[in-house]
């Protein structure tokens, strides 16, 4: 019997105390949305509802990236040459462009393919072709994958002590 | 010296905004045929001074029997008309295929300095990966799922094999030792990201349910297509160089988790 979702989240402080300082303090709707979803994901979690973890994981694991990189467009931009953040991008192009242009400032931080994979499975088309059960791994790589994420870019707006650099 | 690292320096920008437009350009192709797919998007011909660029695009969907042509100013988000411009080839992954087959000099042109800014390997035939050098997976790379022991205590490998065979791999495994007698076998634990399989560093490891459950002292198995069955023993992370010889991305630090597995592929029986 693998760990339950609550115990999981029990271990995941992240996911309990997030710090979301990566947000432009602007952005305040972005901080309160996903605020109560965190919230209603913990609850999920509490009762052991795997397919509502699987798809609420993936929606905030959107959330996130999708304010990370709104956020950060001007960093993108200088290294990319140019960038124009695109609100109307699906959670692959999200994940694609932290991977690409964000990744080495949080270098513990993994995204795998597979997180687009199971937050699909909200469709239903897509869970008839997985095996039965998938929502049990899902749910527990989902939750344990979106605290690494949240713990990641708390690291990642810690200030930086004078004479230090960016990746030093 | 020192000029000469500017220049370069002054290049390489160069290059990377004309990626970027040409980038922006491919996304906006990517979504204004309905119906159609992008699968493949490459920028050949490439030479950064000049103002004419070339870019060769492949749609899944529909078949086109020829190649759609098109030629776009690459500032066309501030609304100029005027150069650089982009030649387009747009035709579609099947008739490319063809053209490929038959060693037409027609596709010749698209192999000169290409460089590819987008793909979809999902829709791409094994010889347009390889002709382009699209390389997504390490030599001997073999994919399979999780296990639990729940799981394996209750069917076969056939059952396990029939359940999971369709569905997507969740990881991979290349191979670094393995005893005579096939029973154990050491190995790099891979996970796709942005299409390509690349091992999974420690850290990474601990996303995954297969190492807590090993952590917690409970029994899992990983099973890999074409039915191998191993039990994992444990991991042990390793500094070694030459194993940068067998994956796609190098660890900084060349250190790798390596995982142990045992078979015990229990034929038509319940696997435990």
């Amino acid at each position: 019997m693998t760990d339950t979702l609550k115990s999981i989240c029990d271990q995941c402080t992240h996911l309990r105390n997030p710090h979301f300082d990566f947000i432009p303090s602007n952005s305040t709707r972005h901080r309160e949305i996903l605020v109560r979803d965190l919230q209603e994901l913990l609850s999920a979690a509490a009762a052991e509802n795997e397919k509502t973890v699987v798809i609420l994981a993936g929606s905030i694991l959107e959330g996130v990236l999708y304010s990370l990189i709104q956020g950060q467009s001007g960093y993108i931009s200088q290294r990319r040459g140019t960038f124009e953040f695109n609100p109307d991008h699906s959670l692959q192009n999200y994940l694609s462009i932290f991977n690409k242009w964000l990744n080495h400032l949080t270098p513990s931080v993994v995204l795998p393919d597979s997180v687009v994979y199971y937050r699909d499975l909200v469709h239903i088309n897509h869970e008839i072709n997985s095996p039965h059960g998938v929502c049990a791994g899902a749910s527990r790589e989902m939750l344990r994958i979106l605290d690494a994420l949240l713990g990641g870019l708390s690291e990642l707006t810690i200030p930086l002590s004078p004479g230090t650099s960016p990746g030093t | 010296m020192a000029d000469v690292a500017r220049l370069n320096l002054t290049e390489r920008g160069a290059e990377a905004r004309l990626r970027s437009l040409m980038e922006d350009l491919i996304e906006a192709y990517a979504g204004n045929r309905p119906g159609y797919h992008l699968s493949l998007a490459v920028w050949f011909g490439k030479s950064v001074s000049s103002d004419l660029q070339h870019l060769l695009l492949l749609y899944s969907g529909p078949r086109l029997n020829h190649f759609v042509p098109d030629t776009v100013p690459l500032l066309w988000k501030t609304g100029s008309q005027g150069p650089p411009l982009v030649e387009v080839s747009a035709t579609s992954v099947e008739h490319f295929s063809d053209l490929l087959a038959s060693g037409a000099n027609e596709v010749a042109r698209f192999f000169e300095a290409p460089e590819i800014l987008h793909f979809d390997k999902a829709f791409l035939s094994e010889t347009i990966l390889k002709t382009l050098n699209i390389v997504t997976e390490p030599p001997g790379l073999i994919k399979g799922w999780y296990v639990d022991a729940d799981q394996a205590k209750t069917k076969t490998v056939k059952e396990l094999l029939s359940s999971w065979g369709d569905s997507r791999p969740q990881v991979g495994l290349v191979k670094t030792w393995e005893s005579p007698d096939s029973e154990n076998c050491r190995g790099l634990i891979h996970f796709e990201t942005n299409q390509r399989w690349v091992p999974l560093s420690l850290v990474g490891l601990r996303n995954f349910t297969f190492f807590n459950d090993l952590q917690a002292g409970k029994p899992g198995f990983l099973l890999f297509r074409g039915g191998s069955f191993y039990q994992v023993l444990k991991f042990e992370e390793k500094t070694a160089p030459g194993y940068s010889n067998l994956v796609l991305q190098r660890s900084s630090d060349d250190r790798y988790p390596e995982v142990y597995l045992r078979s015990v592929y229990p034929s038509e029986k319940p696997a435990l």
